[in-house]
């Protein structure tokens, strides 16, 4: 390591910090998904069924559970309406990806098949199953952080341990 | 079996000086073993989506052969010959050294392509927050906090190692330092990709974990051309194998300086830590006697503590085919 090696971080941390300065918040959306939701107050969540958590009636009206309702109270925290899309689990993920939803519940936990796909939140609840503890999760675009820590934070607050 | 616990490489007694810097050597290194295995523990708890830690991580876990290498060489080295080892154990050295050139040459291939396809397929780094204390914290901070860490810790230890492994002409101890040395590099390069991630510039993260990946490569290729040069009884260079050591040039020197003897041809290989020397010398005269090879051994083996294995051969005119040290000087 000499000195060709010594200046390239100096580089980098100088190309940075000018735009850590006028950043307001940290961390910031590389899509701007948070951004988005606060100006259009639109969430487009997701929802695949499961009993308890997402349940699904008709495809006219909006589901209901558990998981339904922190969404919504998530939204409305950014003064937001939800928008449903109910869907499978894969097709939701999917959907994710491509930038076309926000938010995929199902009453998914930390031991689902998706993590390489989107961004697992930080499970925000543990409750025993059968003799085993299931982590729920929620998911968000992969890489949305500001979206992500604004869920987490949010969900910390209002779900009690 | 003589004084079996002092520090010592195999029958070479070890001047005070290098007695008293083989000491602090393995404090040192097992300072070092210790505080990587924090430092693997801390950065893995943190890592998150980042695939700048990710190449930190790995480089720390790598940070904990040199230290490994080091002790075992320095335990096996000290063994005496047997009829099985004859030379002794001398080259348990160059071997730690070469394996922990390998290691890192092929995680720094491995890594430069991970970090490349994710550059290419433009994935996003996931970094979300942490729970601290009753608080929620983004964890980018503690990643670059945690960073800091790792960072400080071989600065300071590759310092203090450095003028050890010139003393103890060590290649594992230089290697080790020598890495540690520009660990503080990886250190602000994974913040920097941290930093980059916090204000939404995914790419810089991947960059960053190019860099440190370069780094780790060019540190494995470097110790591999020198680990495999020793073991390939390359003549012995100075504890940086920055250049020929200069033992080797006086070896000639010493020997045509004995009055009995006109000319002088060597061969000085490293075993590690000490010499082996082959000298053929051409007598003035047809009188060699027993005291004046022994004379000719003892002139060599007072000239430093390294010089440890020595065999000199009276000849009638001196092998062609060895070439002349200072040739190229």
């Amino acid at each position: 390591m000499t000195r060709i090696s010594s200046w390239v971080p100096a580089m980098l941390m100088s190309a940075v910090l000018p735009l850590t300065g006028c950043a307001v918040t940290i961390p910031v959306d590389p899509d701007g998904t948070l951004d988005r939701i606060r100006r259009e107050q639109v969430v487009r969540a997701g929802a695949s069924p499961r009993p308890g958590w997402v349940v699904v009636g008709s495809m006219t009206e909006d589901p209901t559970g558990r998981e339904v309702d922190l969404v919504e109270g998530f939204a409305s925290s950014l003064g937001a309406q939800v928008e449903w899309t109910v869907g499978g689990e894969e097709d939701l993920i999917g959907r994710l990806e491509d930038g076309s939803l926000d938010v995929v519940v199902g009453g998914l936990t930390d031991q689902n098949p998706f993590s390489a796909d989107a961004a697992m939140t930080r499970p925000y609840l543990e409750e025993k199953v059968q003799g085993t503890v299931e982590a729920h999760v929620m998911f968000v675009p992969m890489g949305e952080n500001a979206l992500q820590s604004a869920l987490e934070r949010w969900l910390d607050e209002a779900v009690p341990r | 079996m003589r004084r079996a616990r002092e520090p010592r490489f195999g029958y070479t007694d070890l001047p005070e000086p290098q007695r008293i810097a083989l000491r602090k050597a393995i404090r040192l290194e097992v300072v070092t073993f210790v505080f990587m295995l924090t430092a693997v523990a801390a950065v893995f708890s943190v890592m998150g989506g980042s695939q700048a830690m990710k190449a930190a991580w790995i480089e720390d876990m790598l940070g904990l052969i040199p230290p490994v290498a080091f002790l075992l060489a320095i335990s096996r080295a000290r063994k005496e010959p047997t009829p099985d080892h004859p030379y002794g154990y001398h080259r348990t050295v160059a071997t730690g050294h070469l394996t922990a050139a390998v290691a890192l040459l092929v995680m720094g291939l491995f890594l430069i392509e991970d970090s490349a396809m994710g550059l290419l397929r433009q994935e996003h780094p996931q970094v979300g927050t942490m729970q601290l204390f009753g608080n929620t914290v983004w964890s980018g901070w503690l990643m670059i906090a945690v960073m800091v860490y790792t960072g400080v810790g071989p600065f300071i230890l590759a310092r203090l190692k450095l003028p050890l492994s010139e003393q103890l002409h060590d290649k594992v101890l230089y290697a080790d330092a020598d890495m540690q040395k520009a660990d503080w590099m990886t250190a602000a390069g994974t913040i920097v990709g941290v930093l980059g991630i916090g204000v939404g510039l995914w790419w810089l993260d991947s960059v960053a974990a190019l860099f440190i990946a370069g780094s780790i490569l060019r540190d494995g290729w470097k110790n591999l051309r020198f680990a495999s040069g020793s073991l390939n009884d390359q003549r012995a260079r100075t504890f940086d194998d920055k250049s020929p050591h200069p033992l080797t040039y006086q070896v000639d020197d010493v020997l045509r300086d004995l009055p009995w003897i006109s000319q002088s041809r060597s061969r000085v290989r490293d075993q590690g830590h000490v010499f082996h020397i082959e000298a053929f010398v051409r007598p003035t005269d047809e009188d060699v006697t027993l005291e004046r090879i022994e004379e000719a051994v003892t002139a060599l083996r007072n000239l430093d503590w390294k010089i440890h294995d020595v065999v000199v051969m009276p000849v009638r005119d001196l092998p062609e085919e060895i070439p002349d040290p200072g040739a190229d000087q």
